[in-house]
């Protein structure tokens, strides 16, 4: 004898059969999955959601019973519980077990096995295609369909997403739910429903029959229109109104309602790819049923009639703006029971049956586990010196897709070491493109508004980027290798944008020029700080470049593109180098700096330095929109140069008031915080984009918008008195870069 | 677990003429990135390349795990949501978890690239 197996509902134990689905273990005990309503044991309603081992929102029509399994009833009215993911977490466990990925090619995708399905699948079988049959039946529910086509589906495994080159909608017809006074009720089921509760050997009572009586059930078939359902709980009687106006009152444990069918289309209506069609039942156009007159329209949500009704008197005709409006269509089946209803309620209204609402996934609940299902986040890279920067103690963030780091623990150590001896950064996050051809010079001097040609070998330049609109983009380093070939640096975070920007440009105007994109085959560090060239020099760097030249040189026996800049204020070598040379270029580095007072800085440090010197950070202190006007950066475009992007707009608006300027602010004291208001005579006139407490300068340096014309001279930044001045704030002769 | 070494070679950017024409005996493979540029696996920096123009710089910028047909199956497959080519030699290019990658497809199995950046990356997600 077979021990009985049981779930647990509620914490109470029921008993299943072999193949049940909770919902039907649930009604053989005489109760409602759910809270009420009409039950169709297909799927196609809301109405018996239940929490199913933890999870909300399971239909339990279609969820085998399985030993042991929880199932929780939601709540009357509100959502149910969220899971207790924080409690999981502190408790240093996940939220919730990874969900399985199954990515699979298909030629032919059918979805659904019924009649219709089957025939699809053996015609194109015979036609010698590849065919996939997917059934919810057999465990495959597919929750959507995304361009591609790529089909989404829940197994038993996990999640399976099948990329099809054709997919057939085979999903059939659903049964028409009732909408009247009394809907809600327990006992009310669907025709099909009912012949699969019968042939389970259920007793159903004294049932009677709406509409189409189902297949072998016993049961009276009742004449007439439906008007209600009456009980208090369960269905105790079907009131119905005849031909003749009269009202008729059937008593019955069930009613079993043969309303009529509507197309199974949501997943076909998910898309509009020519690759997926509709076949059988669900391609059919049906009867809509008569319009709604009182009750219900929406189980899921609690729409009524009358909202409806509401919604139509203040002007609303359009089927999408009523659903959004009145939440029909919305809930937990998307339409399953209501869409037909709502079609036909604005039907009666115009004339003419709308075309049903638009349908996206998910086709059923699916979980935040299962909708990331094989989601990865951006991939954040790491330069060749990541781990040396955590065995120094780095806390590392991510900025412009990299991991760098902010600090190694005392962020004005390191930039006192800039200031007083000698320090190292790594910048090898720094865009490194090399350009290549006889229209290099050519297509530089139409990319760059500065002038490109006249940079002799050996020599570099600070140059912008613009976009056609005039506006900043990117900026960087042009530095001439030879006649016709170059070297590009851009930031850190535009250096993808900028390498399309570039090729996109050199294609569009035809000109001969070869590109390779460095950024991830070479490493650069900054050596930076009074005593840096002392430092090069010990490591074999006997001839250091002067300033905004470079050279290719060893140092330590590491070949290296040298080049002499400045962002930090003090004397500055880039040194560029193969990614696999890094780490040991570094430790010599450190190594031989030792006795100089080395100390490496983050970009905690890196952005005082800088904002000392009034560099702009792209992205930070400039906005979409800044010109060079604005930044006050006119000095880097040559408006004498026939052509660059950009030129044009510029020339356009140049004789145009702006009254826009980054500018420089200073004040005693701490530094505000970043984003802070910049206030004159008691109106905001801009704001703060970048902020430092300056050790050197003892005062508050910052640069910011001004977006009010005439621009005042003096403001209020965190309800202190400030002066606009112009940057740099450190050494504005620049002699310690260029020492 | 996924071990991605660096890979030597030299990366060359030309007309694509000249690079059709570099020679792929000696053990080298070419693997074409793009119709410009190709990455020579084991390749050396005196490459004879025909155009006046080319760029030749060697590439230490890639890590690469050469995988055996069961292991590519088992570990990258189920990665990729776009279809592997069918012929071979095939150099396919694209996300793997989320990740930009390549794959040197031969009779034999493949050859699995990434970025050096992207290669704790790479490792982790195919854990």
């Amino acid at each position: 004898m077979t021990a009985e197996r049981r779930i647990v509902v509620d914490d109470r134990p029921m008993a299943f059969r072999d193949g049940e689905s909770v919902a039907v273990a649930v009604l053989r005990t005489g109760e409602h999955p759910g809270h009420g309503g009409t039950l169709c044991l297909a799927g196609d309603c809301g109405n018996c959601v239940a929490e199913v081992g933890g999870v909300a929102w399971v239909r339990t029509c279609q969820t085998p019973a399985r030993p042991g399994m929880v199932v929780r009833r939601h709540p009357p009215t509100g959502g149910p519980r969220l899971p207790a993911g924080a409690q999981a977490e502190a408790m240093g466990e996940p939220w919730a077990p990874r969900v399985h990925v199954q990515r699979e090619q298909a030629d032919l995708v059918v979805i659904g096995a019924g009649d219709s399905g089957r025939a699809a699948a053996a015609d194109a079988t015979r036609d010698g295609r590849r065919v996939t049959v997917l059934d919810a039946g057999a465990g495959v529910e597919v929750v959507g369909i995304y361009a591609g086509p790529t089909i989404v589906a829940r197994t038993g495994e996990g999640m399976l997403h099948l990329h099809a080159h054709e997919v057939v909608v085979a999903t059939g017809a659903a049964e028409i739910q009732p909408v009247c006074p009394g809907n809600g009720l327990r006992g009310l089921l669907t025709g099909r429903a009912a012949e699969r509760l019968y042939a389970a050997g259920m007793d159903l009572g004294t049932a009677v029959a709406i509409g189409t009586a189902p297949d072998g059930v016993p049961c009276t078939g009742l004449a007439g229109r439906l008007v209600r359902f009456e009980g208090d709980d369960r269905v105790s009687a079907v009131v119905t109104l005849d031909d003749d106006g009269a009202q008729r009152r059937t008593a019955c444990d069930t009613a079993i309602l043969g309303l009529g069918r509507t197309p199974r289309d949501l997943l076909a209506r998910m898309t509009g790819h020519p690759a997926v069609r509709v076949a059988g039942s669900a391609a059919r156009t049906f009867d809509l049923p008569p319009p709604p007159a009182e009750g219900v329209v929406c189980p899921c949500t609690g729409s009524t009639v009358e909202d409806l009704e509401s919604l139509w008197e203040r002007g609303f005709r359009e089927l999408e703006l009523i659903k959004r409006s009145s939440l029909v269509g919305v809930g937990t089946c998307q339409g399953g029971a209501c869409l037909p209803h709502l079609r036909a309620f604005i039907a009666d209204r115009t004339g003419q049956a709308p075309e049903p609402f638009t349908a996206r996934p998910a086709s059923r609940q699916i979980t935040l586990g299962e909708a990331a299902a094989g989601v990865h986040v951006d991939a954040f890279r790491r330069t060749a010196l990541h781990d040396e920067h955590l065995a120094l103690g780095a806390r590392m963030d991510r900025f412009g897709g990299w991991w760098r780091p902010w600090h190694y623990g005392d962020h004005l150590a390191e930039y006192r070491a800039v200031r007083e001896a000698v320090s190292v950064g790594d910048v090898s996050t720094l865009g490194k493109l090399v350009v290549s051809g006889p229209d290099a010079v050519e297509a530089l001097e139409r990319l760059y508004p500065s002038r490109v040609a006249d940079i002799r070998e050996g020599r570099s330049r600070y140059v912008l980027l613009l976009n056609e609109r005039g506006h900043l983009i990117d900026d960087g380093m042009v530095l001439r290798e030879a006649e016709h070939r170059f070297v590009l640096t851009f930031t850190s975070a535009g250096a993808g944008n900028a390498e399309a920007w570039l090729r996109d440009w050199i294609k569009i105007w035809g000109l001969r020029v070869h590109v390779l994109d460095r950024t991830m085959s070479l490493a650069a560090i900054n050596v930076t700080g009074p005593l840096a060239t002392d430092l090069l020099g010990r490591l074999g760097l006997a001839q250091p470049p002067a300033f905004l030249r470079h050279v290719h040189a060893d140092v330590a026996g590491v070949p290296c593109h040298v080049m002499r800049l400045s962002f930090t204020g003090e004397v500055s070598y880039e040194l560029h180098h193969p990614v696999d040379r890094a780490v040991e270029l570094w430790r010599v580095l450190l190594a031989a700096g030792h006795d100089l007072g080395i100390a490496p800085h983050g970009l905690q440090a890196l952005q005082g330095l800088r904002l000392e010197k009034g560099h702009v950070i792209v992205g930070m202190d400039s906005e979409l929109d800044s010109t060079p006007r604005r930044l006050g950066m006119d000095w880097a475009v040559r408006m004498d140069k026939p052509e660059f992007v950009g030129r044009a707009a510029l020339e356009r608006t140049a004789g145009l008031p702006d009254a826009r300027r980054l500018a420089g602010f200073t004040m005693p004291g701490p530094a505000p915080a970043e984003g802070s208001p910049v206030t004159s005579a008691g109106e905001i006139v801009g704001h703060v984009s970048s902020s430092f407490t300056s050790p050197v300068l003892g005062r508050a340096v910052m640069l910011g918008w001004l977006k009010r014309s005439p621009f005042p001279t003096e403001v209020e930044i965190d309800g202190r008195p400030a002066s606009v001045v112009s940057p740099p704030f450190y050494d504005p002769e620049g002699a310690r870069a260029r020492a | 677990m996924l071990a991605l070494e660096p890979l030597q070679g030299v990366r060359v950017v030309a007309s694509s003429e000249a690079l059709d024409a570099i020679p792929s005996e000696d053990g080298a493979t070419v693997l074409r990135l793009a119709p410009d540029d190709v990455f020579v696996l084991d390749g050396l920096l005196d490459l004879a390349v025909a155009d006046p123009h080319a760029i030749v710089a060697g590439e230490p910028g890639f890590v690469g795990s050469w995988l055996g047909p069961e292991e590519l199956a088992a570990i990258v497959v189920p990665h990729i949501e776009w279809p592997l080519p069918a012929e071979r030699p095939a150099l396919a290019q694209g996300f793997v978890a989320g990740v930009p990658a390549k794959l040197w497809l031969t009779a034999d199995g493949a050859l699995l690239l990434c970025a050096a950046a992207y290669a704790h990356e790479l490792t982790d997600r195919l854990r």
